[in-house]
């Protein structure tokens, strides 16, 4: 699954579809292991078009988050759906990540 | 709304040497259900979920599991499978050689090419699952029967399985140990959208997990229902099962041939 990323304000937006999963996870692990090396300050992730994420797609967010905090980066997360939403409830992870539902929101208040 | 099947057993038979073990079992399993397969000790329940998981081919008759006839797949198509459905085993079946971390880390470091670090997660959150986060770093020699159990049980759901195979998840353990695994089992069956399958004899586990139960007697599917069916079942073996008593049609002995030809033969 690629990632397509773009500047907007400053902020690095990053857009997937479909699944994060055992099998595209190493590869979009790739690209963030890239902004992270760049100390990318701000990554907002639009969730809007993925329709499944596994366990190995949560730990690869939050592992994400781990690395960008070293730093003092920090991430959000957009529009996830209701289903993958929920599993982070499950897992506990809601209260981890900054999880919003408006990208333009989650760009322009990333002061 | 019709319900999914996610696994069909159809007239499986299996005979080890002389003796018929499966004498065709024919019953389905829906998604997202919890299936008790009871049956005393010996008669085919084990061997039978070993069909369903591939461990095991029938003689005679097909298994289907996530839509693939199982008696029909190559090696690279069952190890493909097998990456969907996880397995609980008896004895646990760790490695004592292995950190507990290690253990339930084997499937992803065996089948993806994910890093340590994000596997390391993925323990962490199963492991939280089963209620045994911060024991990562101990040795199975260093845990009770009912830790070693949850240890299997977060190996089993570490690739997010579609279907868990329980093989007597409460045997050997205490009362309440037992009700823990229980209660971990149908939390994780409902909160993950697992179907899971048990095999087991213990009653309290059969009523209190099932959504249906089937059970299987001399090698055939006797009767399947919901716990409610079963308990109200008017087949007196069913019913001499469920109250474990020694008298009944129910025969517990297995002999072959009559005792005393076989001393004098």
């Amino acid at each position: 699954m690629p990632v397509r990323t773009e500047t907007k304000s400053g902020v690095t937006v990053c857009r997937m579809d479909g699944e994060i999963d055992i099998n595209s996870s190493p590869d979009i692990k790739k690209v963030f292991d890239k902004l992270i090396t760049q100390k990318t300050p701000k990554i907002v992730i639009i969730l809007s078009n993925v329709t499944y994420v596994d366990s190995s797609g949560l730990a690869t967010l939050v592992e994400v988050l781990k690395n960008m905090r070293s730093y003092g980066g920090r991430l959000r997360l957009v529009n996830p759906s209701s289903k993958i939403r929920s599993l982070f409830e499950i897992t506990k992870l809601e209260k981890l990540f900054d999880i919003m539902s408006n990208e333009e929101e989650a760009v322009s208040t990333f002061s | 709304m019709d319900k999914e099947v996610v696994i069909k057993a159809d007239g499986l038979t299996k005979k080890f040497g002389d003796r018929m073990i499966l004498n065709g079992v024919s019953l389905e399993i829906y998604k997202g259900e919890t299936f008790v397969i009871m049956g005393g000790s010996g008669c085919g329940k084990s061997t039978f979920l070993r069909h369903l998981t591939g461990a095991l081919k029938p003689d005679s008759g097909k298994v289907y599991l996530l839509g693939k006839d199982l008696t029909a797949l190559n090696e690279d198509e069952m190890d493909k499978l097998k990456k969907r459905i996880g397995m609980c085993f008896q004895s646990a079946a760790l490695f004592d050689s292995m950190t507990v971390g290690e253990n339930v880390s084997l499937p992803l470091k065996e089948h993806t090419k994910l890093e340590k670090s994000v596997i390391d997660i993925v323990v962490k959150m199963k492991l939280e699952l089963v209620g045994l986060r911060g024991f990562e770093d101990l040795m199975p020699s260093q845990l009770s029967g009912g830790m070693r159990k949850r240890v299997g049980l977060a190996r089993a759901i570490v690739m997010d399985p579609e279907i868990v195979f329980y093989d007597e998840p409460t045997a050997g353990l205490d009362p309440i140990v037992a009700g823990v695994i229980d209660k971990l089992i149908l939390d994780l069956s409902k909160k993950l959208s697992i179907t899971s399958v048990v095999v087991t004899h213990d009653m309290k586990s059969v009523f209190s997990i099932g959504d249906r139960i089937g059970m299987l007697y001399e090698g055939r599917a006797l009767q399947v229902g919901t716990p409610d069916e079963m308990r109200n079942s008017s087949n007196q073996m069913v019913q001499q099962f469920i109250s474990g008593s020694p008298d009944g049609p129910i025969r517990f002995f297995q002999q072959k041939d009559d005792y005393l030809e076989h001393l004098i033969r």
